[in-house]
């Protein structure tokens, strides 16, 4: 039974399920749709994402949406069947604060986070618009208090929740297209946050990752 | 050990623990801060929500915020103990399911629910501010477009995922607030 991956790898929500895939160790196909128009499409709608988002995963017939709730509905199933990585522990006091730490990071940490990338990748090169220097500002300056509450809650952890979790897998994506933006002061100046990126720099799922990234947007200048 | 519960009752967010707590049949103590400043007080910030925000929720020790990650541990820690509410499924792909409702919650339906909340609930009697009547038009446009979409989705059943759900759960307060006025949509 495969499992279907709808989306394109370089929109982040997307790049998210991808690294949590790898992460478990888990084999995929990923289909990119015709067009992004074609999330509108009347079929797309109806049999893939009643929003007219990606991603959407199949797992056989199962059809899920919503990039966080596909991780976690992955993490449930395969963790642990073909390899050691725990995404979510089993203790459910840890459980429950991977997940005070994911609601962490879709309260606070990716908008402003989604608001740069949007500025600084994608404006130009789809949408014909220079990044504003306006919303720029206002994004780093809501990122840096963000920031400012990471660091503390990494003091004395290598993690977000002391070990490797879901918590940090989550915003591995769209930090490493801000990091490698421009923007990377707004991390390094921050020891234990500057560390603690490193560290997920360094996991091999986000380095593979990260490089196949890289080539996309170098590839889409030529 | 006492499940306590510290917010306002006239919150969303902590509206939806207390409904979690009660379907769960969970006896708890409800303390409300003060006033705001308390929020964003050094001891707040240190021993209870590093964002200064409410709710915030003790398991005895164990200290717990962000008001769908409490519910969430509620019912994996709770659920089937007091009573026999399912409010997340045992089956894995009918919790998968459950976790896409709820985003839909948080990233679709909420959005402008709370533009409408504000204004009809919170403007008058926090801000001293009469409602803006631009900002009720977008939330309506773009709750009814989102209530279209629920309209398909509830094709057929009688909740979000079939059986009443954590999901449903936290589309509630909020839902509460602003449907006296609003009942049309």
């Amino acid at each position: 039974m495969t499992i279907r991956l709808i989306g394109y790898s370089a929109l982040y929500p997307t790049l998210r399920v991808i690294i949590c895939l790898k992460e478990l160790g888990l084999p995929y196909e990923l289909e990119p749709p015709a067009s992004y128009q074609s999330l509108k499409d009347e079929d797309y709608i109806a049999n893939k994402h009643p929003f007219g988002k990606i991603p959407v995963l199949f797992d056989g017939d199962f059809r899920i949406t919503e990039s966080r709730a596909i991780c976690r509905y992955l993490t449930s199933k395969y963790q642990g069947k073909h390899n050691d990585t725990i995404l979510i522990p089993n203790d459910v006091h840890k459980a429950g604060l991977v997940d005070q730490f994911i609601s962490y990071e879709l309260s606070y940490y990716d908008p402003p986070l989604s608001k740069l990338v949007y500025q600084e990748k994608f404006a130009k090169k789809f949408f014909n618009k220079d990044p504003d220097p306006e919303v720029i500002k206002q994004a780093r300056e809501e990122l840096a208090k963000v920031l400012d509450v990471y660091e503390k809650l990494l003091e004395g952890k290598e993690y977000l929740n002391g070990e490797y979790s879901l918590a940090d897998l989550v915003l591995c994506p769209g930090t490493n297209y801000v990091y490698g933006a421009g923007h990377s002061d707004l991390w390094d100046s921050r020891p234990n946050v500057k560390n603690w990126w490193n560290r997920l720099c360094n996991r091999d799922t986000n380095k593979k990752s990260f490089e196949e990234i890289k080539s996309f947007w170098e590839n889409l200048g030529k | 050990m006492t499940i306590k519960l510290i917010g306002y009752l006239y919150s969303g967010p902590t509206m939806r623990i207390i409904i979690t707590l009660r379907e769960l049949g969970l006896p708890y103590e409800f303390e409300t801060p003060a006033n705001f400043e308390v929020l964003k007080s050094e001891d707040f910030l240190t021993n209870k929500n590093p964002f200064g925000k409410i709710p915030v929720l003790f398991d005895g020790e164990f200290r717990i915020v962000e008001s769908r990650s409490i519910c969430r541990y509620l019912a994996s820690k709770y659920q089937g103990k007091n009573n026999n509410m399912i409010l997340i499924p045992n089956d894995i792909h009918k919790a998968g399911l459950v976790d896409q409702f709820v985003s839909y919650e948080i990233f679709y339906y909420d959005p402008p629910v709370l533009k409408l909340v504000s204004q009809e609930v919170y403007a008058k009697k926090f801000w001293d501010k009469n409602p803006d009547p631009e900002i009720v038009k977008q939330g309506r446009e773009e709750l009814i477009k989102v209530l279209d979409i629920y309209e398909k989705l509830l094709e057929g059943k009688e909740y979000l995922n079939g059986e009443f759900s954590l999901a449903d759960i936290y589309h509630s307060p909020n839902t509460h607030h602003v449907y006296a006025k609003y009942s049309d949509l």
